[in-house]
C-alpha cells in the first residue's frame, strides 16, 4: 500500500505540477494498469522532479516513517528516489505475477538512480522471499551508490538476509569502506561466524600493513574468542583515531571480564562510554566525518 | 571553443579518443544506438547494449570530463530480422524516458525494405508518445530517394520536422531536408561520407541555420576529432565564428534540448573529474594523470 505520508513528504519540496502528474500516474495505475505507462512514469520521474533537491524530512517525521516499517529512513534521499519509491509501492498493489514481472523488467534495465530507488523501496514492498534474490544479487554490485541503497539505512537486509548473506554484506561494507554504523540491525545480526571472519579480515589487513576500521570490532563485541581478545589488546594500544575508542566499547560490553586487564589503559574512553558520550554510532559518525 | 558532437559511437572507441576529444574541447556528446558491425541474434544483446549506453559508457565519458547522452532505438539494418525487431520494440519503452536519453535513434532506412519502414513507423509513433526528438540515419545507397521516403513516412505519422534531426546528409539531400523544416546533420567521415572541405562549401551555400556537424565515429576508420577539426578548418576558410559555433555546438544542443534531457548547465556546473570514482569495480584514470593536448600536428583536412 502506498503511504499518503510519503506523497506529502515529497510534496514539501516538489512543485504542485509535478505532484499532480504523480497523482495522475498513480490513479491511472490503479484504474487500469499498463506496463508501458509504468515504464514511462518510472523513468520519466527524471523529467518532473529534481535530483538536486533533497527530500525535506526532519526528526519529527520519524514516528510516521517507523509506522511504515521499523527502521525505515529517507534521510539523504533526493526527489527522484522518493518519487520512484512511491510508484513502486503502487505497482506492488497489482497481482503478484504482474508486480513481480514488472519489477524484474524495470530492475533489469535500470540506470544507476533507478537501481538506487528500487533497492530503497524493498522494505515497503510485499513478497520478501522474491525480493531477497534481487537484493542479494544487487549487493554484489561494485557501484557504491547501489550498494549503499541496500546496505545502509535500509532495514531489509537485517530483516530478511540469511546469516551467510548478512555476513557477506558486512564484510563487503568493510572492504569498500562503508560506514557500518549506518547498517540497520548491525548489533542484532552479529554472530560468532561473522566475528571470526572479521577477525580474520583484520589479521589479513594488518599483515599487509593496511588500515582496519575500528567499526570492524562492533560485530565481535559479544563473541570474544582468545584470538579476538588478543586483537582487542592490540587495538587498545593503537594511536590511530577511533581505535582505542573501539577497544573501550568492546571492553565495556564484556560481561565475562575477559578484557578486564584493559580497563586501566582505557579508563578515559570507558568514562566516555559510561557517560553516553561514546557509542558505536557516535564513533562511526566521527570516523565518517573525519574521512 | 567548446563542441557538442551529436553523433559518435563511443563504445567502439578507446580512452585515448576520450582524452583527445576532451583536450580538443568536446564538452558533450550523443551516442546513438546503432548496429555493432555484426548482427545481434538475441534480444538480450540489445538490452545489455542499451544498459551500457545509459550506464557504463556514460560513466566512462564522465571520467574524461565529457557529458554523455544517448538516443535509443532499433537501427534499420537489424530491423530486417522481424522476430528480433519485435522483441526490441518491447524493450524500447523501458529505456526511452530515462534520464539523459535525448531522442529515439538512430532509425530510418538502410535497404529501404518493407520491414524497415514498419519499424521506422512504430518508433516514430513511440517518439510522439514520449515527446522525444528523432535522430534519422539516411541510407548509404540511393540516399536521395531514401531521405525523401523517410520524411514522407515521418510526416505521415504526424511528427513535427522541427523535432527531427536527419543525419548523413550530402549536397544532394540538404536542400529538400531544410526546405521541409528538418534539422540537417552532416557526418564528417573519411572516405565513405563527407569530407570537411565539402562541408565548408555547403555552409557557404546554406549558412548555419538548422545545420549540424558531427563525427559519427564508430568501429570503422573514422575520426572522433572530426568536429573540432572541421571547426578549425572552417575558421581558416573564413567562415564567421558565430556560424561555426552554431553548427558545432548550439544547433545540436537546441535540437536535442527539445527532449528536456540535455542543457548547457549539465556540463557548465560539473565538478570536474573524480579520478577515484568506480563503476562496477572499474577505474579508468589514476591519480596524477593529465588529459594532454592531443590534437597536435594532426592534419585538419578530412577527405
Ligand atoms: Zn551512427
Amino acid at each position: 500500500m502506498v503511504s499518503p505520508f510519503l506523497r506529502d513528504l515529497l510534496g514539501r519540496s516538489a512543485a504542485a505540477e509535478s505532484m499532480n502528474w504523480l497523482d495522475d500516474e498513480m490513479a491511472a495505475m490503479r484504474a487500469d494498469f499498463n506496463q508501458r505507462r509504468f515504464y514511462f512514469a518510472f523513468s520519466g520521474v527524471s523529467r518532473r522532479f529534481d535530483k538536486h533537491v533533497s527530500v525535506a524530512t526532519t526528526e519529527a517525521d520519524r514516528p510516521e516513517l517507523e509506522k511504515l516499517c521499523e527502521g525505515f529512513s529517507v534521510t539523504g534521499w533526493d526527489e527522484f528516489r522518493l518519487a520512484r519509491v512511491i510508484l513502486l509501492t503502487v505497482l506492488s498493489e497489482q497481482p503478484d505475477s504482474v508486480y513481480q514481472e514488472t519489477l524484474e523488467k524495470v530492475l533489469g534495465s535500470a540506470d544507476l538512480r533507478e537501481q538506487v530507488a528500487i533497492f530503497s523501496a524493498l522494505p515497503l514492498l510485499p513478497e520478501p522471499g522474491f525480493l531477497l534474490g534481487l537484493a542479494r544479487e544487487g549487493s554484489r554490485t561494485n557501484i557504491v551508490d547501489v550498494f549503499d541503497a541496500i546496505a545502509l539505512g535500509n532495514p531489509f537486509p537485517a530483516a530478511h538476509f540469511p546469516e551467510e548473506a548478512w555476513n557477506q554484506l558486512v564484510l563487503k561494507s568493510l572492504f569498500i569502506s562503508r560506514p557500518l554504523y549506518r547498517m540497520q540491525g548491525i548489533d542484532e545480526r552479529a554472530n560468532a561466524t561473522l566475528a571470526e571472519a572479521l577477525s580474520n579480515l583484520a589479521h589479513e589487513r594488518w599483515a599487509a600493513g593496511r588500515y582496519v576500521s575500528p567499526e570492524l570490532w562492533r560485530s565481535c563485541a559479544n563473541f570474544l574468542t582468545d584470538t579476538i581478545v588478543s586483537d582487542i589488546e592490540r587495538v587498545a594500544t593503537s594511536d590511530e583515531p577511533g581505535q582505542r575508542e573501539a577497544a573501550a566499547l568492546v571492553t565495556a560490553s564484556d560481561s565475562e571480564n575477559r578484557l578486564a586487564h584493559l580497563r586501566e589503559l582505557l579508563a578515559k574512553q570507558l568514562d566516555a562510554v559510561r557517560s553516553g558520550d561514546l557509542t558505536w554510532d557516535s564513533l562511526g559518525e566521527m570516523l565518517a566525518t573525519a574521512s | 571553443m567548446r563542441f557538442f558532437d551529436s553523433h559518435v559511437h563511443m563504445v567502439s572507441r578507446t580512452t585515448d579518443d576520450y582524452q583527445r576529444m576532451a583536450a580538443a574541447g568536446v564538452a558533450a556528446l550523443i551516442e546513438p544506438s546503432f548496429w555493432q558491425g555484426q548482427p545481434r541474434t538475441e534480444p538480450g544483446s540489445f538490452k545489455d547494449y542499451f544498459n551500457s549506453l545509459v550506464g557504463f559508457e556514460r560513466f566512462r565519458a564522465s571520467q574524461f570530463g565529457i557529458k554523455h547522452y544517448c538516443t535509443i532505438g532499433l537501427n534499420p539494418k537489424e530491423a530486417n530480422n522481424e522476430k528480433l525487431a519485435d522483441a526490441v520494440m518491447e524493450l524500447l519503452p523501458l529505456y526511452i524516458c530515462k534520464e539523459g536519453v535525448v531522442g529515439i535513434g538512430e532509425i530510418g532506412f538502410d535497404d529501404q525494405t518493407k520491414a524497415e519502414e514498419k519499424y521506422l513507423r512504430i518508433q516514430a509513433e513511440m517518439a510522439l508518445e514520449a515527446d522525444l526528438p528523432i535522430q534519422i540515419h539516411t541510407p548509404h545507397r540511393d540516399k536521395k530517394t531514401g531521405t525523401i521516403r523517410t520524411m514522407d513516412v515521418l510526416e505521415d505519422v504526424g511528427v513535427d520536422p522541427r523535432k527531427v534531426i536527419i543525419d548523413h546528409n550530402n549536397e544532394e539531400t540538404v536542400k529538400s531536408v531544410l526546405d521541409r523544416g528538418y534539422w540537417a546533420a552532416f557526418t564528417i567521415y573519411p572516405h565513405t561520407k563527407l569530407g570537411n572541405e565539402r562541408m565548408i562549401e555547403i555552409m557557404r551555400e546554406y549558412g548555419a541555420e538548422r545545420i549540424v556537424v558531427d563525427s559519427s565515429a564508430d568501429w570503422g576508420i573514422s575520426d572522433p576529432l572530426a568536429v573540432p577539426k572541421t571547426a578549425a578548418l572552417m575558421k581558416e576558410a573564413g567562415i564567421p565564428l558565430e556560424e561555426i559555433e552554431q553548427v558545432t555546438y548550439h544547433n545540436p544542443l537546441n535540437a536535442y534540448g527539445q527532449s528536456g534531457q540535455v542543457q548547457e548547465s549539465d556540463w557548465e556546473a560539473a565538478e570536474g573529474i573524480d579520478p577515484t570514482a568506480l563503476f562496477a569495480g572499474n577505474t579508468l584514470l589514476r591519480g596524477g594523470q593529465d588529459i594532454q593536448k592531443a590534437m597536435g600536428s594532426d592534419d585538419l583536412v578530412i577527405r
